[in-house]
């Protein structure tokens, strides 16, 4: 173990110019045709195969997928994705299959799924000029609806005539809802957070996780959601006919014909983190998932963290986000 | 002669060091290579867990068995029983409070994998000698050293010490503390803007 991890940093270290490099090129000419020929050369075949079959609608990061002749491990491709294939080679067994899902599927993909060394797929995502990777967006306000809720009548200016907070009572557990300092003032009630101003009215109000947005309850018709990204039907291995949505730090499943929420899949931190930008705050700490440590260690030129599905790659002097790296099983 | 036997002693030292870690089963204390990961969900080692019911109860109350059951991975800043009962929130296993235990668990709870040693290694590197890591409530909490323990402090004032040992779950990490990461004793009126 202990000499495995120098030879992977000096792996990464050997790599990591051109994963720069890889970067700048995208960063100047980018725009789909890349994204397709990214996804064909480095993912290789199970990636591209996957997503001839699968993807009509794209994310941000994978425009327009069509099929492709470029399968397997696409020798030939001549930019830096001959710095990935090393990293794939090293994982034994990964690379034979060849074709899409339904043979992966014959093979018991599962099985596969499980061992670790199987995941070491990596798509190094790292385009400078298209937006955040992730899709979310900190909403400021947590996807505040504005008005009054259902209810509660309008009055005056916001809902509540001023002295009648009472009706949204004081909780004991308030300090829950208002840990962030700079965020105004909420109160719980019955499945809602309502925020409030000085005189006590209503300004705004939101369904909350555990609350209004719990299984079994209707997707609150007026809560804004953002649809889950392709990847993330990957990275959860969100095999159900739901709707996967994200609303304010989880992801929800929800039954498309009743609107009901079925599951509550993930906890995510909504952080939006993009390459060329600076990494946010709270990434100080080293939090790589085990089954890719071995292969994305900190060196001196570049720091790994994880957050939401992405590994990204952080340059340690400027504290940029130099790569976003999808985890694909 | 001297030579030969330091030659020999020492892949029998290698061969030992190496015993030493296939013993260790999934948790670890703040030994410099980490466990390996147990096939056990994070769900499934809070349920183990002894002198951690409360939080199970919290984390099935209010609907999160999944999510601790999924891909992750996620790093649960476990407080003990005790801890939820000094902190006045042992109520929150109650179906009343479904809402108040998943705010409370999503304070608690960061991305990632994060065992002692890199937290450690992250305060042995930092010039202030405190580091910060956010929470699936989008708050931050802050690490530092306290004397030979660690100890984490939350935005609004509360804080733990890292306390027995993690367990390296199959999608992420258990770390108890020995404290709420909430505040209790904080006035409502103290954050009205």
């Amino acid at each position: 173990m202990k000499t495995i991890i120098p030879a992977a940093a000096a792996l990464v270290l050997a790599l990591g110019p051109a994963q720069i490099s890889l970067a700048q090129d995208h960063g100047r000419g980018y725009g789909g045709d890349h994204a397709r020929s990214d996804d064909g050369g480095k993912g290789g075949g199970r990636d591209s195969g996957r997503q001839a079959e699968r993807r009509q609608d794209s994310g941000p990061d994978r425009s327009g997928q069509d099929s492709r002749g470029n399968r397997g491990r696409g020798g030939d491709d001549r930019r830096a994705t001959a710095a990935v294939e090393r990293i794939q080679s090293r994982a034994p067994g990964q690379r034979s299959d060849d074709g899409g899902r339904d043979r992966k599927d014959d093979r018991g993909r599962e099985a596969g799924r499980r061992d670790q060394a199987a995941r070491e797929v990596e798509r190094v995502v790292a385009r400078r000029e298209a937006g955040p990777l992730t899709v979310f967006r900190v909403e400021p306000e947590r996807g505040l609806v504005r008005g009054c809720p259902p209810g509660l009548a309008k009055r005056n200016n916001g809902c509540l005539p001023p002295g009648q907070a009472r009706q949204i009572a004081r909780a004991r557990y308030d300090y829950l809802w208002n840990a962030r300092r700079d965020d105004g003032v909420y109160r719980y009630d019955d499945g809602y957070l309502y925020r409030m101003d000085q005189r006590g009215s209503v300004l705004g109000w939101l369904p909350v996780l555990g609350g209004a947005l719990a299984p079994g309850a209707v997707w609150p018709q007026q809560y804004a959601y953002q649809p889950a990204p392709d990847y993330y039907t990957d990275y959860f291995r969100l095999n159900q006919p739901y709707d996967y949505r994200y609303a304010n730090g989880a992801l929800y499943g929800v039954d498309p014909r009743t609107q009901a929420i079925t599951q509550v899949v993930a906890l995510l931190t909504g952080q939006p983190i993009t390459v060329g930008q600076p990494m946010p705050a709270g990434y100080d700490v080293y939090n790589v998932p085990y089954p890719y440590r071995s292969q994305y260690a900190d060196t001196p030129d570049g720091l790994y963290r994880y957050s939401d599905g992405y590994i990204y790659r952080v340059d340690p002097t400027t504290q940029l986000v130099q790569a976003a790296i999808q985890l694909l099983a | 002669m001297r030579n030969i036997m330091r030659r020999a002693l020492t892949p029998l030292a290698v061969l030992l060091l190496a015993a030493c870690g296939a013993g260790d089963e999934k948790t670890t204390g703040d030994r410099a290579e980490p466990a390996e990961p147990s096939s056990r969900t994070l769900a499934a080692t809070v349920e183990r867990a002894d002198g951690y019911d409360t939080l199970a109860g919290v984390v099935a109350n209010a609907g999160l068995t999944h999510v601790l059951e999924g891909v992750g991975p996620y790093t649960l800043l476990a407080p003990s029983d005790a801890a939820f009962g000094a902190g006045g929130a042992g109520a929150f296993t109650d179906e009343t409070l479904r809402a108040q235990g998943a705010a409370l668990l999503r304070a608690h709870i960061v991305p990632g994998a994060l065992t002692r040693a890199d937290i450690a290694a992250a305060l042995g590197r930092d010039a202030d000698g405190s580091v910060q890591m956010r929470t699936m409530a989008d708050t931050l909490l802050t690490f530092s050293r306290d004397g030979e323990a660690i100890r984490v402090r939350s935005e609004s004032g509360a804080s733990a010490r890292l306390t027995g040992e993690e367990s390296v779950a199959s999608n992420g990490v258990l770390q108890p503390v020995d404290a709420l990461l909430v505040r209790q004793d904080q006035p409502a009126a103290a954050t009205t803007p």
